[in-house]
């Protein structure tokens, strides 16, 4: 081929430098102020995720987190709304497993009115029975929902059969139907109290703001916030560790959603960076090995990618896949591979150059909207990584090399460990899974 | 806001070309629309404008198989491309040094794609796109509805009337004849826009792309547009049940509303947003929160520009609920609109949601630049891009009624209904 254009002179990019500021209440202020923008993100983080439930009230930090949406003290769900939308805000509360999130994006000139109203959200939400009730039940149609898509069906029947009984992160972390049927708005009502206090908690602002004007703002509006929480369970992420097929049964389907993994890493892992090269060359890229074999080689699927899922505690290793049902077991076996190549063989100095290329190169593109950058914020605040994080993440990132990538694969890609789930058409693909004898096999229904 | 700048330059073969700088980013995207889509696809070739769009990755004479991504992604870009009913674009966001790589090779497969085009590789994609329609229709709840709206909205034989993705069948009966002619036909540069949005220098710009694309010959022949004529109205009531693996029922409604581009289409994207955008809106206010009936609620106007665009609503019961109930609550709110109008109140509303909106929609320079070549294909109007809010703006609760009383009624109206498979049986 004839040569590609040279590129020209790379114009240089730093992630955005930030202030933090420390309230006498605890709460921790980021101002990330950009001069060149119309809209400010604004993200509150608290202790708030599943992580903070105690097990018997599983489902209760999803919960709250909806809930604080619908009204506050002074203004009811729908008087709330209208305040907010008439000022172009949708303001989102959400919880996962290690924080709880608030937050809207709004032009500049709403800011303060914005974060008047996110504050008195949080430190003075109605926390409606009427609403509550509504919001608890569309959360149990939601899981009625989910289970008849075969991908979010698999993703949660993965978790089920990887950890061991009596790990949370056995469940989504918005609860399960037995456990959200059973909360109540008592339950709502006494993880608020204890779980949003700014103790452990962050305000992120990035985007279009003058900085002591908003820090002004902030100490106005929550200078007096108070509370002291009880922070959140330590997990033991314990998982079965023998290699097996779990086959859900879901009549009818025309293709098999493949999940394929084992327990991963936490968020501290010193090995993080390896890892996270790794996953992108084998499964995290358009070409990466397991979509150019099972997509662009073999037809079987729209796409096939792998990734760990960093938790405080460790989260799953998955590889998955949506395949025909005709070639549920050849998929298998070709994705198997995948895990075994990695291990056996050090990966080419030109696939790894390519991977790492591009994570370095693509690193502004990430950080174009100011959602964007307030969101890489929070893995600092909420896991403590250091300031100067995304300072030295392209560096980080150019030091893996080809004997880093293949230790990790050695010790975190291990195939022989596999929970192998299958979510398809048993009458269809059972006796090929039998055949293909990559493990012991069970059939269950689909709950 | 402040206007998006915007310099027009055509090339001699007649390839529109769409600048616009902004000295201080970091990153540069390149997009081109194709003025070509499943609209254009010939009788039994339902699906194969986006099969072939799956063809432009497959290398070319230049090009090895697998390398078009390689190239963009060692380079830190990232890239893809879509296919609807009236267009195909492809597009790329890049670090701004390696503009020109982004711009070779979307003219090298404008200029290059036949001679390295084989059986095998369109059978691979042929099953990567089964795969794909597989994933979002046949394996979907409620996957079929785009499909099935458009067949009962648009009269047989009219360009809406299959979906893009097309049908098994047809995908199966794609030959590399196929590939080639709609090649020659439809991928030359003067039936494309080509946009260069973010960091980069004029003069280096345009010089980049004279060299890349000013070689690449017209097409002499190119066809006219397919004759999209259709009745402004369905002109009776339509309903539909479908069995499908669903929990909840869900009920669509489909309307034929004026085309993208015209004001009352503008008004009907209103009407939507007072319905369905936002907990202050109608359906969210009146059937989640209120009565307590949906679980979900839905309103939206399809952007597309032959004879006429489509206003949809969609509402998921909540168990227990039935569908009768649920749809005369939807049909309520709708004629409430019809005859009512919006508030002030509901108009500042949405006016600020959407001025929000479209502010963070421009905060992309990839979206920026998409939203660019789409006035410039759809429109040869690049500049509505800064009137979007002010037109938005400018719409009153008159001009919102008079649209919905014009075409949302019931003769004019699809109600597609999804039921769980066992309780129609």
């Amino acid at each position: 081929m004839i040569a590609r254009p040279a590129a020209t002179a790379p114009r240089p990019y730093r992630f955005p430098d930030f202030e933090r500021h420390q309230l006498d209440s605890g709460l921790s202020v980021w101002l990330v102020p950009l001069a060149d923008r119309e809209l400010v993100s604004v993200h509150l983080l608290t202790d708030a995720g599943a992580a903070a439930e105690e097990e018997r009230n599983a489902g209760i930090a999803a919960l709250t987190a909806q809930l604080l949406v619908t009204g506050t003290e002074r203004l009811d769900a729908a008087e709330f709304a209208e305040t907010t939308e008439r000022l172009g805000i949708e303001v989102s509360s959400e919880s996962s497993w290690d924080s709880a999130r608030a937050g809207f994006v709004a032009l500049g000139e709403h800011l303060d009115a914005g974060v008047s109203l996110l504050a008195e959200m949080i430190r003075s939400p109605r926390l409606d029975t009427g609403e509550f009730d509504r919001l608890k039940a569309e959360r149990l149609n939601d899981i009625l929902q989910s289970r008849a898509d075969p991908g979010r069906l698999a993703d949660e029947s993965f978790l089920r059969e990887l950890y061991a009984e009596g790990v949370p992160y056995r469940r989504l972390s918005a609860g399960s139907p037995e456990s959200v049927a059973a909360l109540t708005v008592a339950d709502a009502k006494a993880f608020h109290a204890t779980r949003y206090v700014p103790q452990a908690g962050h305000l992120i602002l990035a985007g279009a703001f003058e900085p002591a004007a908003a820090l002004a703002t902030i100490e106005r509006r929550l200078g007096d916030w108070t509370g002291e929480g009880k922070g959140h369970r330590q997990i033991e992420p314990r998982t079965r560790v023998d290699r097996r097929i779990v086959l859900v049964d879901r009549p009818g389907s025309v293709q098999s959603e493949l999940r394929v993994g084992h327990l991963g890493i936490d968020r501290h892992d010193a090995r993080f960076f390896p890892a996270l090269v790794m996953a992108a060359l084998l499964g995290g890229v358009f070409g990466s090995r397991l979509n150019l074999r099972l997509r662009e080689e073999l037809g079987y699927t729209y796409g096939a990618r792998c990734s760990f899922d960093p938790r405080r505690a460790a989260g799953p290793f998955t590889a998955s896949a949506a395949v025909q049902t005709e070639v549920t077991a050849d998929a298998l076996r070709e994705l198997l591979a995948q895990l075994d190549r990695i291990r056996d063989d050090e990966p080419g100095d030109v696939e790894l150059a390519e991977v790492r290329d591009f994570l370095v190169g693509v690193f502004p593109l990430r950080f174009e909207t100011t959602a964007g950058i307030a969101g890489a914020l929070e893995p600092l605040a909420v896991y403590g990584l250091p300031d100067d994080y995304w300072q030295t993440y392209r560096e980080r990132i150019e030091a893996v090399g080809i004997a880093d990538v293949h230790a990790v694969a050695r010790d975190l890609v291990r195939p022989d460990e596999a929970l192998i789930l299958v979510t398809g058409d048993a009458s269809q693909v059972r006796r090929e899974l039998e055949d293909a004898a990559l493990g012991p096999l069970e059939v269950i229904a689909a709950t | 806001m402040p206007d998006v700048p915007i310099e027009r330059h055509t090339l001699d073969n007649g390839l529109r070309v769409i600048l616009s700088r902004d000295p201080s980013a970091p990153i540069v995207a390149v997009n081109l629309w194709y003025d070509v889509g499943s609209k254009h696809e010939k009788l039994g070739k339902t699906g194969f404008a986006h099969l072939f769009e799956h063809m432009m990755f497959q290398g070319t004479a230049t090009v090895d198989k697998g390398q078009h991504f390689s190239l963009i992604q060692a380079a830190g870009g990232t890239l893809n491309a879509t296919t609807w009913l009236d267009r195909t674009n492809y597009f790329e966001t890049m670090p701004a040094h390696e503009l020109e790589l982004a711009l070779w090779l979307e003219a090298d497969r404008m200029a290059n794609l036949l001679p390295a085009m084989t059986q095998e590789k369109l059978d691979n994609q042929r099953d990567v796109v089964k795969n794909e329609r597989r994933w979002s229709v046949d394996n979907q709840p409620y996957g079929s509805w785009d499909e099935k709206m458009q067949a009962l909205v648009y009269p047989d034989g009219h360009p809406y009337h299959h979906s893009t993705i097309g049908s098994m069948e047809d995908l199966s009966a794609a030959s590399l004849d196929d590939v080639r002619e709609f090649f020659a036909t439809y991928y030359a540069p003067n039936n494309a826009v080509l946009t260069v949005a973010g960091g980069f220098e004029t003069d280096a710009a345009l010089r980049m792309i004279e060299r890349h694309f000013g070689p690449i010959p017209r097409n002499a022949t190119l066809p006219g547009p397919p004759d999209m004529t259709v009745e402004a109205s369905i002109g009776r009531q339509l309903r539909e049940t479908v069995p499908d693996q669903v929990p909840l029922p869900r009920i669509y409604l489909a309307h034929r509303a004026p085309v993208f581009g015209s004001d009352a289409f503008d008004a009907l994207d209103v009407a939507a947003d007072v319905l369905g955008s936002g907990r202050a809106s109608w359906l969210y206010a009146g059937l989640i929160r209120e009565q307590r009936l949906a679980q979900d609620a839905s309103a939206f106007v399809f952007p597309i520009t032959g004879g006429a665009s489509m206003f949809v609503l969609w509402v998921t019961a909540r168990p227990g609920v039935s569908v009768e109930t649920l749809e005369k609550a939807l049909i309520a709110e709708i004629d409430r609109l019809a005859s009512d109008g919006p508030s002030e109140g509901d108009l500042n509303r949405v006016r600020n949601l959407r001025a929000a909106q479209t502010a963070g929609m421009l905060e992309r320079i990839g979206e920026r630049a998409d939203r660019l070549s789409m006035y410039g294909c759809l429109f040869d109007a690049p500049e509505l891009i800064n009137s979007e809010v002010s037109r938005y703006r400018a719409i009153g609760p008159d001009r919102v009624r008079d649209a919905m009383r014009a075409s949302i009624h019931d003769r004019n109206r699809l109600t597609l209904t999804y039921v769980p498979a066992e309780a129609a049986s």
